[in-house]
C-alpha cells in the first residue's frame, strides 16, 4: 500500500507543481524604464498606478526601472544597441525622435484601436510619427505659458489682472518690477546649454521670426534681433542667466520671481513648496500666453511625456495594454497625470464627470483653451541635439559677454555647419 | 681579477642564474597581463580603430572606415582648439596656484607642534575630504548672482556695487571654477609638502642655523631643494588628474557660458553621450590620450630619477 500512497502523493505534487509552473509561465513581467519612479515628487504616484494596473491585470507584473530624466535617452540608446531594451519606456522631447532614429521603436498603428485614437486630441499625436508611423503614445501634455505673480506685479504698481500681451509691454513691466523690487528676478528664463533649454527658448525665437536651423538661419536678422533682445534682458538685470528652469520654481513660490516661462506643472510645484490652497493659488498666480512679438502671434512648446515600446520587445500585447492604461485610464489620469504631474491629459474629453470637474480649473482652462493653440513644432531630429549645443552656446555668449552679436551669430552658423 | 675573485665569481654565477630564471614566476604574471589587456588594452585599441571611422550610435549601421577624416575635421574645429586651450589653462593654472598655496601653508604651519598642529592640519585638510561634486555645487550656489554668499559679502563690504556674474560671464567663469578647484586641491599639496618638510634631516637645519641662515635663505637654499622632488611628482600627478576633471566643470557650468569652460573631457562627453558621435569623439580621445601619455612618461622618468 505504501507504494500506492507514494504514487498518489507524487501525482498530486506533480500536478501542483505543473499548475504553479504554468501559472508562472502565464504571468508576464514587463520592464518599464522611466524617470517618474526616480524622482521623489512623482514616485508615490507612479507606484500607486503600477499597483492598480497589476491588480486589474493579475497576469502582468511591472518591473519599474528608475532612470533619471537626463540619463534616460543615453541608457535607452545603449540598451537598444545591445539588444536589451525595456518593454515600455517613458521619453520626452527630442529624445523620442533620437530613439526613433535607431529604427527600433515599435510602430503603434497596429496596436491602437479606433476608439482610443478617436478619443485623443488630434494635436497630441502630431509630431509623434516617424516615416509615417506612430512611434510614441502621448502620456501627458505640458505646454509652457507665461506665469505671473500677482503680488509682485501689484507691488510694482502694475495691474495684476492684466499681464503683458506684447514683448514691448513685457519690457515695460520688467522695468517697473526691477525698479520697485531689485531683489526679485523679473523674468525666469532657462539659458543653460542643453537640449531642453533650446526647446524652452524656441517659442521666443519664433516670436522674433527666427529659425536657426534653416539655411543661414543663425545669421538672419531675426536671429540677431532675438540675440540682441536676450542681451538687453541680461544687461538690464531682468533675467538671471545660468539657472535651470527648475531652480526658478521654488523662487516664484516665495515671490522672488515675477514672470516665469514654464510648463503647466508649475502649479503643483508651487503648491507643494508654499502649501497654498487652490483658491489662494489662483488669487496669487496666473498664467497666460507668451507676449507676442512683431508678428502679433504667441508661441509655446509642448513638453509632455510619451510612452514607447520596442520592436525587439517580447511582450508587445501586454506592453500596449500598460501604455494605454497609463495614458487613458481614469485611475491613472486622476492619480498620476493630474495629482503628481499636474499636467493635461491627451484625451479630448475627460473620461468621467469627476475628472472633468478636476480639469475645470483656471490654470488647466488657460492652458487648454488659450495656450495649447499656440504650440509650435520644435524641429526635433538627429541634428537637434548638436544644434542645441551650438545655438545655446551662442545665446549664452550673447547673454554673458560683450562679443558683437554679428560675430556670435556667425559663430553659431559655423558651429551648426560643423 | 685575482684568481680568488675569479673563483668566487664562477661559484656565485649558477646561484644567481637559478634565482633570476624561475619559469613559473614568469608565468604568474600572465593573469595580470590578461586582465590589463582586457580592461586597458582593448578599449585603447578599439578607440584608435573607432577614431578612423564614421560612427554614430543612433544610425544602427556598423562603423564606416574614413581614415584620417576625423583628424582632419579636428584640425579645423574651433571648439576643439578652445577646449584644448581651456584644458591647459585650467590644469596648469590650478596646479601652479594650489601647489604654491600648499607650499606656503606647509611652511607657515611647520613650526606648530602638538594639538595646535593637529587642529590646523585637520582644518586645512577638510576641503580634500569633500567630494568633488559637493565642492562644485557648494561653489555654484556661493557664486549665484541672486542669493549667492560671495556677492552678498562683497556687496555688504562695498567692494562691488552690483552682483558679479561669476559663472555667467565668459571671462570670469573659468577662473571661478579654478578657484573652487584650487580650494579643493590645495590640501593635497599641503599634506605632501608637510611630510616632505618633516623629513628634512635635523642636522641640515641645525647646521644652517649655526651658519646664521635667515628665514628666506633657509627656505630658498635649504628647504626648497629638499622639497623639489616631492613638489615635482605631486604636481605631475595633479596635472594628470586635472586633465581629466569632469565633475566640477559639468556641475558648475556644463562647459558654458558659450564654450568658455569647455574642456576636452566636456567636449568628448558632449560628442559621445549627447550627440552619440563616437567616431569623432574617439579621435579627440586619442589626442587627449597622447597628451596624457606624455605627462605619464615624464612622471615615470621623474620617479626613476628620484626613487
Amino acid at each position: 500500500m505504501a507504494w500506492r500512497s507514494a504514487v498518489v502523493a507524487s501525482t498530486i505534487l506533480s500536478v501542483g507543481l505543473a499548475a504553479t509552473a504554468s501559472h508562472a509561465a502565464d504571468k508576464v513581467t514587463l520592464t518599464f524604464a522611466n524617470w517618474a519612479d526616480a524622482e521623489g515628487a512623482t514616485r508615490p504616484g507612479i507606484q500607486a498606478v503600477i499597483a492598480a494596473f497589476e491588480k486589474e491585470n493579475p497576469d502582468i507584473q511591472i518591473k519599474s526601472e528608475a532612470i533619471s530624466f537626463s540619463e534616460i535617452a543615453r541608457q535607452l540608446v545603449l540598451r537598444v544597441r545591445s539588444g536589451n531594451p525595456p518593454d515600455v519606456a517613458e521619453i520626452a522631447g527630442n529624445d523620442t525622435m533620437l530613439l526613433a532614429q535607431t529604427g527600433k521603436l515599435e510602430p503603434l498603428d497596429g496596436h491602437i484601436d479606433a476608439a482610443t485614437k478617436a478619443a485623443l486630441k488630434p494635436s497630441s499625436i502630431e509630431g509623434l510619427s516617424d516615416k509615417g508611423k506612430l512611434i510614441a503614445f502621448p502620456w501627458t501634455q505640458a505646454p509652457a505659458g507665461l506665469w505671473y505673480d500677482k503680488a509682485v506685479m501689484q507691488k510694482a504698481g502694475l495691474d495684476p489682472e492684466n499681464p503683458p500681451k506684447t514683448i514691448d509691454e513685457l519690457m515695460k513691466d520688467l522695468a517697473a518690477i526691477k525698479k520697485s523690487q531689485p531683489d526679485v528676478i523679473p523674468l525666469g528664463l532657462d539659458t543653460t546649454n542643453r537640449a531642453f533649454s533650446l526647446i524652452s527658448n524656441w517659442p521666443w525665437m519664433k516670436a522674433f521670426g527666427a529659425d536657426p536651423f534653416v539655411e543661414n538661419g543663425a545669421t538672419s536678422d531675426a536671429m540677431k534681433s532675438y540675440l540682441s533682445w536676450m542681451r538687453d534682458l541680461a544687461k538690464k538685470g531682468y533675467i538671471d542667466p545660468g539657472r535651470k528652469i527648475g531652480e526658478f520654481r521654488p523662487l516664484i513660490a516665495q515671490d522672488k520671481v515675477a514672470f516665469l516661462w514654464d510648463q503647466v506643472l508649475l502649479q503643483g510645484v508651487i503648491q507643494s513648496t508654499n502649501k497654498m490652497t487652490d483658491d489662494d493659488f489662483n488669487k496669487h498666480y496666473g498664467v497666460t500666453t507668451q507676449p507676442a512679438g512683431a508678428s502679433g502671434k504667441s508661441y509655446s512648446f509642448e513638453g509632455g511625456h510619451q510612452l514607447v515600446m520596442f520592436s525587439d520587445g517580447k511582450h508587445k500585447e501586454a506592453a500596449w495594454k500598460f501604455i494605454r492604461y497609463l495614458a487613458t485610464s481614469p485611475y491613472a489620469i486622476e492619480h498620476y497625470t493630474l495629482s503628481y504631474e499636474a499636467s493635461l491629459t491627451p484625451l479630448e474629453k475627460a473620461p468621467t464627470d469627476a475628472l472633468a470637474k478636476k480639469l475645470d480649473t483656471p490654470v488647466f482652462n488657460a492652458f487648454s483653451e488659450k495656450i495649447m493653440p499656440t504650440v509650435t513644432a520644435v524641429p526635433y531630429g538627429p541634428k537637434f541635439a548638436p544644434g542645441a549645443t551650438a545655438i545655446m552656446a551662442g545665446v549664452q555668449q550673447a547673454v554673458t559677454g560683450d562679443t558683437p552679436i554679428d560675430e556670435i551669430a556667425a559663430s553659431i552658423q559655423q558651429n551648426l555647419g560643423n | 681579477m685575482t684568481a680568488a675573485a675569479a673563483q668566487r665569481s664562477t661559484k656565485a654565477a649558477p646561484a644567481r642564474k637559478n634565482a633570476e630564471r624561475v619559469p613559473w614566476i614568469d608565468w604568474m604574471v600572465l593573469p595580470t597581463v590578461g586582465v590589463l589587456a582586457v580592461v586597458i588594452g582593448y578599449p585603447v585599441i578599439y578607440t584608435l580603430v573607432l577614431s578612423t571611422t564614421k560612427y554614430n550610435m543612433l544610425d544602427m549601421v556598423p562603423p564606416r572606415y574614413i581614415g584620417g577624416g576625423n583628424y582632419e575635421h579636428l584640425i579645423s574645429d574651433p571648439i576643439f582648439w578652445t577646449s584644448l586651450r581651456n584644458t591647459v589653462v585650467y590644469t596648469f593654472g590650478s596646479v601652479i596656484v594650489s601647489s604654491l598655496l600648499g607650499l606656503a601653508l606647509a611652511l607657515l604651519t611647520e613650526s606648530l607642534t602638538g594639538w595646535r598642529f593637529r587642529s590646523v592640519r585637520a582644518l586645512l585638510l577638510t576641503p580634500w575630504a569633500v567630494p568633488f561634486v559637493v565642492v562644485a555645487f557648494l561653489f555654484r550656489y556661493m557664486y549665484l548672482q541672486n542669493g549667492g554668499v560671495i556677492n552678498a559679502v562683497l556687496l555688504d563690504v562695498g567692494l562691488i556695487d552690483k552682483p558679479v556674474l561669476w559663472l555667467n560671464n565668459s571671462a570670469l567663469a573659468l577662473p571661478a571654477i579654478m578657484a573652487a578647484n584650487i580650494w579643493a586641491m590645495m590640501p593635497f599639496f599641503f599634506l605632501l609638502l608637510s611630510a616632505a618638510l618633516a623629513a628634512i634631516p635635523n642636522e641640515v637645519i641645525e647646521s644652517a642655523r649655526i651658519d646664521k641662515a635667515g628665514t628666506w635663505s633657509m627656505v630658498f637654499h635649504i628647504k626648497l631643494p629638499f622639497l623639489k622632488s616631492a613638489l615635482f611628482i605631486s604636481s605631475l600627478l595633479m596635472i594628470i588628474s586635472n586633465f581629466n576633471d569632469f565633475a566640477k566643470i559639468w556641475a558648475m557650468t556644463q562647459g558654458g557660458p558659450g564654450y568658455s569652460t569647455t574642456t576636452l573631457v566636456i567636449y568628448v562627453y558632449w560628442l559621445a553621450f549627447e550627440n552619440f558621435d563616437f567616431g569623432y569623439a574617439s579621435a579627440i580621445g586619442v589626442v587627449w590620450l597622447v597628451l596624457l601619455l606624455v605627462f605619464a612618461l615624464v612622471y615615470l622618468r621623474a620617479i626613476r630619477m628620484n626613487p
